[in-house]
């Protein structure tokens, strides 16, 4: 039986488990490249809850946002590298 | 109903599989499959026809994420 | 349950298919659409599997290609009818040209499969069960073992040729 939020207790534990997976993920990963892949990670586990409660504006805009932000995290990186 | 929870666990074990793998270029493609699975269940949890925009949103943004990383871990292979 | 599990296990043999085909007919296994599909084909390769499949595998994540297609057609029937299906497949386009792809295999899956969709949900299927179908096509070929999967389609890709 769905609730209000349109989740049930098994997807709950699911989806927040990938978010996790990825928070933790992101604090072991040594490569910066590991690292920014777990972040992606985090998000596709938020990502349903956003889904979940109807709020799919929200869910458009921040899908276009991370991946910029992910970007320009790699351009920064690269910079870095260079320099290095 | 059960498609969703099937489309749930197989993220979850795409996860695992990403996080245990150590080589950047055989972790993409597991990311890939997550990301597939998390599209279908965004359209899964809401049937809505906003929710294919954002279905597509999530998953064009996510596929140019890992074009974006896997072309800067080419381009930094190549040069160091 | 057991049979809508079932009718899962055939939406994604019918997917599985659909795919592969569209993505060897376009000649994906071919050669790298951008730099990171050449990097993640190399990586594949000293893994221990082959080259020509490592490539389409590495096309797969840099672009949505059919395999993407298929998803997002079927989750545009399942909204929306054929109309959505459709829809899908210019959001697809679009996001061929955002990842600077030049190629048209994700619009042709995502047309085509929009009517194969629609034709199996007159005959009983659900369009859900062609997401959750299509999801474990895509785990078949990226997720359960590389090397074995590049070796078939590497095996499909000389067939083709």
């Amino acid at each position: 039986m769905r609730g209000v939020s349109g989740v049930d207790d098994i997807l709950v534990i699911l989806f927040a488990a990938v978010a996790l997976i990825g928070a933790v993920s992101a604090h072991l990963q040594r490569d910066r490249f590991g690292k920014l892949i777990a972040v992606g990670i985090i998000f596709g586990g938020i990502a349903p809850f956003i889904a979940a409660r109807g709020y799919l504006d929200v869910l458009i805009a921040v899908s276009l946002i991370v991946p910029v932000t992910t970007i320009i995290i790699l351009l920064i990186c690269r910079r870095d590298a260079h320099d290095a | 109903m059960i498609a969703l929870y099937l489309v749930a666990a197989i993220a979850v074990f795409a996860a695992i599989r990403a996080t245990v793998e150590k080589n950047t270029g055989r972790k993409l493609p597991y990311v890939n499959v997550m990301n597939f699975a998390v599209a279908g269940a965004i359209v899964l949890l809401l049937d809505h026809p906003l929710a294919l925009v954002a279905a597509a949103a999530y998953f064009v943004g996510s596929t140019l994420e890992a074009n974006a990383i896997a072309s800067t871990y080419a381009g930094g292979e190549r040069r160091g | 349950m057991l049979g809508q599990l079932l009718h899962i296990l055939a939406a994604a043999i019918v997917s599985w298919i659909l795919f592969v085909t569209v993505d060897v007919f376009f000649r994906l296994p071919e050669a790298g659409g951008v730099s990171g599909a050449s990097a993640i084909a190399r990586d594949i390769e000293a893994g221990g599997g082959a080259l020509s499949g490592g490539t389409m595998m590495g096309n797969i994540v840099c672009s949505p290609d059919a395999s993407a297609g298929t998803l997002l057609a079927a989750c545009g029937v399942y909204v929306a009818g054929i109309p959505g299906g459709l829809v899908a497949a210019a959001l697809v386009f679009i996001g061929n040209r955002i990842c600077h792809d030049p190629g048209y295999a994700g619009t042709t899956g995502a047309v085509l499969a929009t009517f194969v969709v629609y034709g199996f949900t007159q005959v009983g299927f659900a369009a859900t069960d062609f997401i959750a179908g299509m999801v474990i096509a895509i785990l078949t070929i990226q997720g359960l073992s590389h090397a074995h999967a590049s070796r078939l389609l590497a095996r499909l890709w000389r067939v083709r040729q």
